[in-house]
């Protein structure tokens, strides 16, 4: 890390497109400054009454997280978005949030660009629950009822102090799901206090929920 | 983009190839009836929608409830309970398998009703239970697993010192004949659900491979045995040739669908008894959730029998008419570009290999691509159909020229393949002789055989799918050592992922 106590600022930007499309996603954003990613896959859902009868409302996602600094991140947006066509329906969503401190990648090496741009929309949050494997659906369930428009789900392992042990020779973790939801700062409330209700987040070990204010989001409509 | 459209545009580029290479055939080597093409574009047209319905079905029935199962046994902590339930899962689940009925009823046939077909299934299943349980108890207990395999198949060799030619074939048949579409998925999934609990995720990602490679070598050793025990030699009779019905169109496939959609409705009905049984005792899963999973059993069903009928009425004639035609042209050059071509393209269609491949996709979370999987697959069993194709055209060959170079071949390489490989090369080696190669290919080689003289049809026919299963292995190990290289060369460079 660089000496320098000023820092750019950097934001996390998070891509979540149709499967398949993760690497070139990643490749296009290296062609425009961003020194890498990390692909997960995820899955999403579609709200469709006959689809839903059917029982197949899942849909293979994958999710791009890649670190930068403000300048390169709305540069390499743009170009993605032109590409990607984010704002079309169902072509993908990118959204960007702050963070503090980078460290290990060496190309996000500060150039002291610090950019005013008022015209961002600080509309939206990105609220994150991470809770035991197969509750994910109840979730997505008690977001749409508050309003929200569907999430992704990441499948994921956890490690809190209390939960790993051993079976037989194997040391295990319980299997975990993350679920990605971005909402209208309006709605956020009420979406977390249906999920916190419905899940029963505070009671110990149900899982665990935060909240991020969202920089800039690409591809949701209305 | 939903579930639907693009599991049928991923069907459609499987089932794609085989069809054109026909419709191919037919224009230049060997015209076939009109009749015949058109049962065969109905076939392929069932296959597509078929296989696209029975991958949906899997994603939501059999691959939820296996991986459920998985877990529950693995929780439970008791190693009594691992190996009962290992038992009864491997050995309901197989004797129930439609493929292991027809290869115990030509078992029946050709040793003239002295080892029965009942028995043959019994002492099979009991065999894949055994092995099952070995399975799941080597991966609570972090045993590697191609030291396993080397001591499985050390015993397969002593045993095939005792086992007559003939039945060699059949046993190694039969390792491809017990784990069929139904079948693979579930042990599939399985073995990841007991894997996916541990903290290693190295070690988790590994581990979810090579259950099916395992089990199936239950089936292997189970009628070998059964060949010494009751020291049969002789194999009388053949094959029954079915009569190509050339002048109805869709009369085979009325026939076909009564008969598939009984032995479907038989094999699935283990999985779904056990799944209402660990429901009501340990899932207790919500109510959405079981619903999902019952619809995910019926499209499974439904996908299942349009697929079956689909290569059974429409492409089997198909196979051994190209077979027998091409095999009688004087150049023989042909048969065996055709049959390299034919191995290539039709494994595409193994509905095993698309849950496979997809599993491999989500355990390494798209490192290892399907495309690259599947391209591999594809040469070794193209190769596989070529040897099978040069073996009935040298009658001197005996099926153990193959089988032992490539085994000891296989099992040597295990020794430097990354440990993911191994278990992912064993597995498809029991995945890639599906229904597809079954039957299409089956009937294919059988048409060769039968157009060359000297060559004996049931013989020749048989070794076939136990060179489809081994050559897959040595291949995919093959490209385990290519990852292997590749990823050393691209560690030394700058370039690093930003957590």
């Amino acid at each position: 890390m660089s000496s320098n106590t000023e820092m750019a600022d950097y934001e996390l930007v998070c891509i979540i497109v149709n499967f398949g499309l993760g690497s070139k996603v990643m490749h296009t954003a290296k062609k425009h400054g961003i020194s890498g990613g990390t692909v997960l896959l995820g899955k999403g859902t579609l709200k469709n009454h006959l689809l839903k009868f059917l029982a197949i409302t899942d849909v293979r996602k994958e999710v791009v997280l890649m670190v930068s600094d403000k300048k390169k991140v709305s540069q390499a947006l743009e170009q993605l978005d032109k590409k990607f066509k984010f704002t079309k329906p169902n072509h993908g969503i990118a959204f960007t949030t702050s963070v503090s401190h980078v460290l290990g990648a060496r190309s996000c090496k500060s150039d002291h660009i610090k950019e005013g741009r008022g015209a961002e929309n600080k509309m939206y949050h990105s609220i994150t629950v991470i809770i035991e494997k197969g509750d994910a659906e109840y979730v997505i369930e008690a977001a749409t009822e508050a309003g929200s428009k569907g999430g992704t789900i990441i499948n994921a392992r956890g490690s809190g102090i209390h939960e790993t042990s051993k079976l037989f020779s194997m040391e295990i973790e319980p299997e975990k799901e993350v679920v990605m939801i971005l909402s209208e700062k309006e709605s956020t409330e009420a979406i977390v206090s249906s999920i916190r209700k419905k899940l029963k987040i505070d009671e110990p070990g149900n899982g665990i929920i935060f909240i991020q204010d969202v920089n800039n989001t690409y591809g949701l409509y209305e | 983009m939903n579930v639907l459209v693009s599991k049928l545009k991923e069907v459609l580029f499987a089932v794609l190839p085989i069809t054109v290479l026909v419709l191919i055939l037919n224009f230049t080597l060997t015209p076939l009836d009109p009749t015949l093409i058109i049962r065969f574009i109905i076939g392929a047209i069932l296959i597509i929608i078929g296989l696209a319905i029975f991958l949906l079905g899997v994603d939501l029935g059999i691959t939820p409830i296996g991986r459920s199962m998985g877990k529950t046994i693995a929780k439970s902590n008791k190693i009594w309970i691992v190996v009962i339930a290992g038992l009864m899962l491997g050995f309901f689940i197989s004797i129930a398998e439609p493929d292991l009925h027809i290869l115990a009823g030509q078992v029946d046939l050709v040793t003239g009703g002295l080892i029965s077909k009942v028995a043959i299934v019994i002492v099979v299943s009991i065999g894949i239970g055994v092995l099952i349980s070995t399975g799941l108890v080597r991966i609570v207990y972090n045993f590697p697993l191609y030291k396993l395999l080397i001591i499985l198949y050390l015993i397969i060799f002593v045993l095939a010192l005792f086992t007559s030619p003939e039945f060699l074939a059949i046993s190694f048949d039969a390792s491809g004949a017990t784990t069929g579409a139904l079948t693979v998925p579930f042990i599939l999934a399985l073995a990841l659900g007991v894997s996916a609990l541990k903290k290693d995720s190295k070690a988790s990602e590994k581990d979810s491979f090579g259950l099916v490679a395992v089990a199936s070598t239950g089936a292997i050793m189970s009628v070998m045995i059964m060949n010494i025990i009751s020291e049969t030699d002789k194999m009388t009779g053949s094959l029954e040739h079915a009569v190509i019905d050339t002048t109805s169109i869709f009369g085979p496939f009325i026939h076909e669908i009564l008969v598939i959609a009984q032995e479907i409705i038989v094999a699935l009905l283990p999985i779904l008894i056990l799944f209402l049984i660990f429901q009501k005792v340990s899932f207790k899963m919500s109510r959405g959730a079981f619903r999902k999973v019952l619809m995910g059993l019926l499209f499974t069903f439904l996908g299942l029998v349009l697929f079956l009928v689909g290569v059974n009425a429409g492409f089997m004639d198909v196979g051994t008419t190209i077979g027998h035609n091409i095999a009688s042209l004087d150049n023989k050059a042909y048969v065996i570009i055709v049959a390299f071509v034919l191995g290539l393209v039709t494994i595409l269609a193994e509905p095993a290999v698309h849950v496979l491949t997809h599993q491999i996709e989500d355990v390494t979370s798209g490192y290892v691509k399907r495309k690259v999987v599947m391209s591999t697959l594809s040469i070794g069993v193209g190769l596989a159909v070529l040897l099978s194709i040069i073996r009935i055209l040298i009658p001197e060959l005996q099926l153990w020229h193959y089988l032992l170079p490539g085994y000891v071949i296989a099992l040597a390489m295990t020794f430097f393949v990354p440990k993911l490989f191994v278990g992912i090369a064993f597995d498809s080696g029991g995945v890639a002789s599906g229904p597809m190669t079954a039957t299409f290919i089956l009937a294919f080689v059988q048409g060769v055989a039968e157009s060359i003289e000297g060559a004996n049809v049931l013989i020749d026919g048989f070794g076939m799918i136990a060179l489809v299963a081994m050559t897959p292995i040595i291949a995919l190990q093959i490209l385990g050592l290519v990852f292997k290289l590749k990823s050393r060369k691209e560690k030394g460079g700058l370039e690093r992922n930003v957590e």
